[in-house]
């Protein structure tokens, strides 16, 4: 088991929040969604497993590279 | 009798020469996973065709009787080869002596081999491993003196930038001299795990207060990013196909074209999907790269810097065989908004594909230039102002097509407008100085705030002022020359590929290439 985190590629304001702690999530799976440049940008996770933390919210803005979701893969 | 004892003797040190740094050194290049210098000339080039030069020099000690007792051979094996037929220059570095570092021969073969490439109009290619030639400390003791540093060669190394293809492949710990001559190039790879560049090593940096490993410090992960080196790939085999690849897009120099390269692909062949790959909702993104694979030759996309300014995708690419440079926006990142890095890139590629008379094909969907502070912070306009001036120097063919926005200034510059547009919009197309959404609060303040109910006025002004956005209202007035059918873009584009090959022209340019 590793953690790894899901960072953003963008900076911009977190739409859409899909996933919470605790959740099992696919690799490739949409998790959260941020708004930039007025496009929602998906942010997919690379690895499978379970979802430690998020630390993000609706409404939060986020900068490039920032962590948003931790993940045990 | 002739000269067959010469010859012998001449025989006898070359074959010392191949021995490299003997034995034990050669085991430890092997042990880190490296191969040797003359092993990864012999995979690069095409078998058999390696032509030595300089073979025999290097630093030899001699007996009270004249006779050789040692001779360990300068750290850079160069020469002239074939890739695909075609005849390269080729140096690289042998860490298995003294790691690469600078001695006397060193320094003038690399010269050498650097103005071979210029006055012979071939490519290059530099495989560095170690200091490139670089300084040591050493040579205090061994010269009693020490000296004031220069770039020896560099009047070369630059002139090569302007006339021929220059490739540098990082391929073990690379520093100070070896990373610059590895980023003097048009095209950069490293491997991952056994390359890593940086100014100086962690032994250096430590001095600094930083205690990095050499991974954290200069890895394939920081190179990418930073845009330092161009690719990352998993093999020292795949770098010398990376570089084969490269090359096969490129002329021998500017003063030759670009070949055409095997017409494998139905230059007709419309996919039916296109017609769906711009997704209706305006904030949903989609895949650009799916669309340029559908819309150029069949397995022809070369991406270079694809980590680095990734809102901006930079590819060389064939369309009915012809190569060409190809820009297009990645709407995953900034949604597709110039940022300061990837005006940085743009500025690159397209001083490199007007240098190798490469046409530009560029699908645009450019929001504008990334706004908000980190933007400013990161000096934006003044990256996006040099990727501006590098267009508008820019002297090759040139055509243009709007998938979707083209807004602000870096929306305007899909093209320098003062040339025939050559130019086609989807019916996805979305452009002006500011999309409707943004715009309205600032040229609209004073009726809002004006209004009985500021929220619904603004819905009320967005609702009409959204229905001018057509993009039949702009090709009514000819502001658009022509909207298609998405489905018709390859075959559009190999005809402009068709039309702009004899509009090259060859020489070199007036706006020298800068790494």
């Amino acid at each position: 088991m590793a953690s790894r985190n899901v960072r953003s590629p963008t900076g911009g304001i977190v739409s859409i929040v899909h996933r919470k702690a605790g959740d099992a999530v696919a690799a490739g799976e949409e998790i959260i969604f941020i708004e930039c440049m007025k496009m929602e940008i998906p942010i997919a996770t690379e690895h499978a497993g379970r979802i430690v933390a998020v630390h993000v919210k609706p409404g939060d803005s986020v900068s490039e590279d920032q962590v948003l979701v931790v993940i045990e893969a | 009798m002739g000269w067959e004892r010469e010859i012998e003797e001449l025989r006898a040190r070359e074959r010392r020469a191949r021995e490299m740094g003997g034995k034990e050194k050669i085991e430890r290049q092997r042990a880190g996973g490296k191969l040797t210098v003359r092993e990864r000339i012999g995979q690069l080039l095409d078998p058999g065709s390696f032509h030595e030069i300089g073979a025999i020099a290097g630093k030899a000690r001699y007996g009270e009787d004249g006779r050789l007792l040692e001779f360990a051979p300068a750290n850079f094996v160069m020469g002239r080869g074939r890739i695909e037929g075609r005849t390269v220059v080729v140096g690289g570095d042998d860490f298995t002596v003294r790691g690469g570092a600078m001695d006397a021969a060193i320094g003038s073969k690399q010269v050498y081999a650097e103005q071979m490439a210029h006055e012979l109009r071939l490519p290059i290619v530099r495989l560095v491993d170690g200091t490139g030639g670089g300084g040591s400390v050493r040579t205090l003791e061994s010269d009693g003196r020490t000296y004031v540093p220069y770039n020896q060669g560099w009047d070369w190394v630059i002139a090569n930038l302007a006339s021929v293809p220059v490739v540098g492949l990082a391929l073990g710990s690379v520093a100070g001299l070896g990373a610059s001559r590895l980023v003097t190039s048009h095209y950069s790879v490293m491997v991952r795990g056994i390359s890593q560049v940086f100014i100086a090593g962690p032994p250096l940096v430590a001095r600094v207060g930083e205690t990095v490993s050499k991974e954290e410090l200069g890895g394939s992960e920081i190179c990418s990013r930073s845009g330092t080196v161009d690719e990352v790939v998993e093999s020292e085999a795949e770098a010398f196909a990376c570089a084969r690849r490269f090359l096969s897009y490129l002329p021998q120099s500017v003063y030759e074209m670009p070949p055409r390269g095997p017409v494998a692909d139905d230059a007709a062949r419309r996919d039916e999907w296109l017609i769906g790959a711009i997704p209706l909702d305006r904030r949903k993104v989609y895949d650009m790269r799916r669309i340029l694979r559908s819309v150029l030759d069949r397995d022809s996309l070369f991406e270079m810097a694809r980590q680095y300014g990734r809102s901006v995708i930079t590819a060389l690419a064939r369309l009915d065989g012809w190569p060409v440079a190809v820009i297009a926006s990645d709407p995953h990142f900034h949604g597709g908004g110039w940022t300061a890095d990837s005006s940085i890139k743009l500025t690159r590629f397209l001083d490199f594909a007007n240098t190798f008379h490469l046409p530009v094909v560029n699908l645009v969907d450019v929001p504008g230039f990334l706004i908000g502070k980190a933007a400013e912070a990161q000096g934006t306009m003044r990256h996006g102002a040099r990727a501006l001036a590098a267009l508008y120097q820019a002297e090759v063919p040139w055509c243009s097509v709007l998938v979707r926005r083209a807004f602000g200034v870096a929306g305007a510059a899909h093209s320098n407008h003062t040339r025939l547009a050559y130019r086609y919009a989807w019916p996805s197309g979305d452009w002006g100085s500011l999309p409707v959404e943004g715009g309205i609060e600032a040229a609209y303040r004073a009726e809002l705030a004006a209004a009985a109910d500021p929220v619904k006025r603004r819905d009320e002004l967005e609702r009409h002022l959204n229905q001018f956005r057509s993009p039949f209202r702009t090709a009514e007035a000819f502001l658009v020359e022509e909207i298609i059918d998405p489905r018709d873009t390859r075959p559009l584009l190999c005809e402009f590929a068709n039309i702009a090959a004899p509009l090259r022209r060859a020489g070199p340019v007036p706006v020298p290439y800068r790494p």
